[in-house]
Formats: C-alpha cells, structure tokens, sequence
C-alpha cells in the first residue's frame, strides 16, 4: 500500500512537470470547465429567478446539490479520467499491453499514467458552490459537519469512479468504450438537481440502479436538515459495495483481454 | 529449463462482420463468430542462458506467443511456464523477473528526459537505490547513453529510442528477455552495438534471450538454434547450423551468355535447375554437394560462348524465402530428420 502511495505521488510530480512544459495547456484546460459550469450556473440563475421554488427547494439549495455532484465529478476527473481513455488511447495502441507487463496493479498503473488537470476547474467549482450555499443556508459549521461533507464527497467521487469502471470494462471486448460509458454517466445529469422534482422512476433509478443521487441530493437533504432517514448515510457503503464488484468485473474483463493482435 | 512451452494454442474469436448497417446491425443481435486459430499446439523448451532466435512470416503466430509467454494473454489451451511459474496466473510475479521490447512502441514517457523514465521504472520495480545506480551507470556506459540521458524521448532519433528502450527494459536485471523486433529500421552501426549488447548481456549475466526478428543479421550474430514458425505450428527447432547446412547446399550461379537461347536450347547437368532466365542471363541453382560451380560453368561452356558469370553464396534471408514458398512441405517432413540430428 505505501508502494503505491509514494508510487502514485512520483507519478503525479512526473505528470506536473510534463504538465509545466505545456503551460498554456494546463492553463486551458483547467479554466475551460469553469467556464463550462459558469454557463450552466448561469442558465439555473436565470431560470430560478423567474420562479421563487422548484419544488420547495431554493436557488441556493440547488446550488448546494449541484456544488456537491462537481465536487464528487471532479475527483473523478482528476484522478480517474483514463477510464475514458483506456480503449483508444492504451488498448487500440498496444499500451495496455505494457502495463501488462509490469510488476504493479494494471488498474493502478492505469489510472496513475495520467492525472486529469481538466478536473481541477471542476474541484473549485463545487468547492465554490458548496461554500456559498453552506453560508447562505446558514448551515451549522460544527466538526461533525465538515467530516460528513468529507466523507460524502469522496465517496460520491468514488461512485463516480466505480461507475465508469463498470463501463470502461466493455473496452476489453469492444476496445471504444466511451459510448457505453457515457449512457451511463451522463445519467449524473439528472443530480445535479433535487430527486423530488423527477417522476418516481428516476428516484429510484438515481437511487437504487445507477446511484449518482448519494453524491449529490441525500447528502444535501440531510445538511439542509430534511427527513431522508438512513439514505443520508448510505454513500461509503454503497461507494464500497459498487467499487468492489466493478473491481471484480475489471478482473473478469482482464482475463478475457485479448490485446489487438499486433 | 527456464521457459517450458507445452501444447500451447490460442484461438481468437472474432465477430464476423458483414457490411453495411444492415450487416452490424445483424452481427450485434446475431453474432457470427470465425475461430481463428493463431497458435496451435506447440512445444518447446528453452534452457538458461540460451539466445533463440524466434522467426516467421507476419501472422505466423510470433506475437501471440510473445504475449503468452510474457502473461499478457491467456492460453487458450496447454500450459506456459516461465522460471517455473505460470505467467498469466501469477502476472506479477512473473513481470520482476522478465522484460519485454515490444518493437517501436516505446515503454518510456514520451515527454520525460529518459533519466526521469528510467527513474520512474526503478521505482515501479522497486529497486533498491544503490543496485538501481549501479545498473544505470553500467548501461549509460555499455550503451552509451551519456549524451541522451537528458533528452526527451519524444526528441531522440530512432536509435537512440532503441538504446533507451533497452536499458528501460533490462534496468531491473531481468532473468528473461523478450525481444521483439529490436533492431527493426535501425542503421548498422546501432544493429551492431544492439547486439553487441545482448551478447554482452547474455554472457555476463546469463540472461535468456528469445528474439524474434526479420532481420537475419541478428539471428547470424546471435543466436546458436531457432524456432521457425508458420501458421500457428512449430516447422523448425533446431540449431542454426542445421538449417543452413541443409539449406545452404544449393547455390545459384550466374551466367551471361553471348547469345538469347530458349529453355530447351541447352542441355543442363543433373542436380541443376534453371531459377530464372532474364535475357541473356541464366540464373542456376545446382545442389554444392553433388556438383561444383566449375563444373556447371564448364558444362555451359561446352555449348555457348559465355561473357561473364557470378556465384551467389547463400545466406539466411534466401534459405527463408525458400522455406516460406514451396519448401515448406519440404522440410515439414524432415523435421523429425533434423530434430533427431541436433537433440
């Protein structure tokens, strides 16, 4: 475990060094998805002062959700996005096939190649939104609070992580994962607001199926102080429980892996 | 032994597609899958500090033995063993023990000077800090990497990439090696230091050595047997000297005549064939044992006034070729022949 630890830390200084010698580069990159999630900002800004409530939820209990889904987005960005990659770029290249060869975790050594720099936008974002609302909620700033506000988001960027996992797998067959992945994903969409204001059936598919709603709207029920009973503290379970059997479809996906025959 | 190859097959699925939308839409509800059989059932085994050469034409099989070899893929039947370990089951343990050129796709970071990548693998490879800096030291001398330690990979010349790929992949004192096409585009100066190295290598530090090639050049400086292979199957194991014995026996000769002649026109000695007439050249492929190059000149000689003629030694890049077209059939019935001379 501290082999990987410190492996991974000299992976990310490597990572940065490239990253300095393309400066303008980073610098892009990681303003680009704060313009990005400004200009959704802005289309809820506007849409919510044309209506006082949606749903009983506020403009800045919207921003709390939706502050909490980029925080957990974006560890998955930073630390996880060549689960996008794996197909094209280490797959179809014959890549893959030298992490194969190497004396540590394929899986480790895959997401350790390369940290996302794109993601920090995303991280200050949330961090920002969560920030604003927290203050403008008059949300309680007690030690408990903040160790809940921790353990949720990272295990909402875990569920995140265990998701994309799942559906990078496919790669394995069909070497260009990002279609299935992004099917997946893209359900995320739908919690960045309150689960209440869906049908029924999305509750309990954000809930129960594809899981993005314990990131985002039973972490901010519980901190705005509504009744979600036990879901408020479901996320590191089911962070747990997902990551662990997407790891197990990982080591099934590896073993029917049969490089691109070059 | 140090690799123990028994049985070995892999077989490919592969979803046969048929064109047009119609076609993928069919092949996504109803796959049709065409077994493609890439390895089937070889045998072989290959002692400490042996170099073996590994060769065959594209598609022979080459590559996907490599990769069951190295653990990146599953046989589909029979078994693998490498320093008594099955490297597919036991990935890890296997990888610290061996390593792996994979042609011109490059184990190093594009972007990083290749000290900063060498230091990357000693840490990935856990090395111990002090044998690390020996190791390093040992190559930047032997390969003379003095002057690129510090250079990118993404700015180094062909050469260069193939002598940082080398130490990138021997930094951790691997006991086994795979080479797959190191000397590929490469000028002969490099070829020879390359080789010069895994001589080097091999005979200080005992490592084992498979090397698959198309380059014959490395096989004549390096290896003392070889295993050809084609179309999935072992045709040839054996040692080099063999093959070439009983291949380079025939030679073919060159003669310029003084006048254009049909194939009927001249009367040839037995253990001779007509390879090609160009013109007024012949080229004559006589069998060394049973004639001699005087003789078949001389027997031309007799009937028709010659202007020029030349000899062509035979070298392995011909012997393959030979092997390859028509002479397949040839030798797969001597196998037994040759095997029972070298074992």
């Amino acid at each position: 475990m501290t082999h990987y630890l410190s492996l991974y830390g000299l992976f990310l200084r490597q990572r940065f060094k490239i990253l300095m010698e393309y400066r303008m580069n980073f610098l892009i990159g990681a303003t680009s998805t704060i313009i990005l999630q400004g200009a959704s900002l802005l289309t809820i800004t506007v849409v919510m002062s044309q209506i006082p409530h949606l749903n009983g939820w506020t403009l800045e209990a919207i921003f709390l959700i939706y502050g909490l889904i980029t925080l957990a987005k974006s560890i998955n960005h930073m630390f996880a996005d060549n689960l996008w990659t794996i197909g094209g770029q280490y797959i179809r290249t014959g890549m893959f096939d030298r992490f194969l060869v190497r004396p540590v975790d394929p899986l480790f050594h895959l997401l350790a190649d390369r940290f996302c720099h794109d993601g920090i936008g995303n991280f200050l974002v949330g961090s920002a939104l969560v920030a604003y609302a927290w203050h403008a909620l008059a949300i309680p700033l007690t030690v408990f609070n903040l160790i809940y506000l921790i353990v949720m988001v990272i295990s909402g960027g875990l569920i995140f992580i265990a998701l994309n996992l799942i559906t990078a797998v496919s790669a394995f067959w069909v070497i260009e994962s990002v279609p299935v992945t992004r099917a997946i994903f893209d359900n995320h969409l739908f919690a960045q607001y309150p689960l209440t204001i869906y049908p029924q059936a999305i509750g309990i598919l954000l809930t129960w199926v594809i899981p993005y709603g314990f990131a985002s709207f039973y972490p901010a029920s519980y901190l705005l102080g509504q009744e979600v009973g036990l879901l408020a503290f479901l996320s590191p379970i089911v962070a747990i429980v997902l990551l662990s059997l997407s790891y197990r479809f990982w080591r099934f996906g590896l073993r029917h892996y049969a490089g691109t025959g070059s | 032994m140090v690799i123990q190859v028994e049985n070995l097959s892999k077989i490919y699925r592969i979803n046969q597609k048929t064109p047009g939308l119609g076609g993928a839409l069919k092949s996504l509800f109803r796959p049709q899958y065409l077994d493609k059989v890439a390895v089937d059932g070889i045998s072989f085994e290959v002692g400490q500090g042996e170099i073996v050469g590994y060769i065959g034409v594209n598609g022979a099989g080459k590559s996907t033995t490599i990769k069951m070899l190295t653990g990146i893929l599953a046989p589909t039947t029979g078994s693998v063993r490498v320093l008594g370990r099955d490297p597919h089951q036991e990935r890890v343990a296997n990888a610290r023990e061996i390593g792996a050129v994979f042609g011109q796709r490059t184990q190093l970071w594009w972007d990083l000077a290749l000290i900063e990548s060498l230091n990357m693998i000693g840490k990935l490879y856990d090395l111990p800090p002090a044998h690390y800096r020996d190791q390093l030291a040992r190559f930047t001398e032997m390969l003379d990497l003095g002057e690129i330690l510090h250079i990118p990979i993404r700015n180094m010349s062909l050469g260069q990439k193939m002598r940082a790929e080398l130490a990138a992949t021997l930094i951790h004192d691997p006991k086994v090696v795979y080479l797959d096409e190191p000397t590929i585009g490469l000028d002969l100066m490099v070829k020879e230091k390359i080789r010069a190295f895994i001589k080097q290598e091999n005979r200080e530090r005992g490592i084992t050595v498979v090397l698959t090639t198309h380059d014959l050049g490395d096989i004549e400086e390096l290896c003392q047997r070889v295993i050809m292979i084609d179309m999935g199957k072992v045709i040839y194991d054996g040692a080099l000297q063999t093959i070439r014995d009983r291949f380079g026996k025939y030679r073919t000769i060159t003669l310029e005549l003084s006048a254009m002649l049909g194939t009927g026109d001249l009367d040839l000695l037995d253990d001779t064939e007509i390879e090609a007439i160009d013109g007024h050249k012949w080229r004559i492929r006589f069998d060394r044992t049973r004639t001699s190059a005087s003789k078949v000149a001389a027997h031309v000689m007799n009937q028709v006034d010659v202007n020029d003629f030349s000899l062509t030694e035979p070298d392995l890049t011909g012997i393959v070729k030979q092997i390859y077209q028509g002479a397949l059939n040839d030798i797969k019935v001597s196998t037994g022949e040759l095997a029972q001379v070298t074992v």
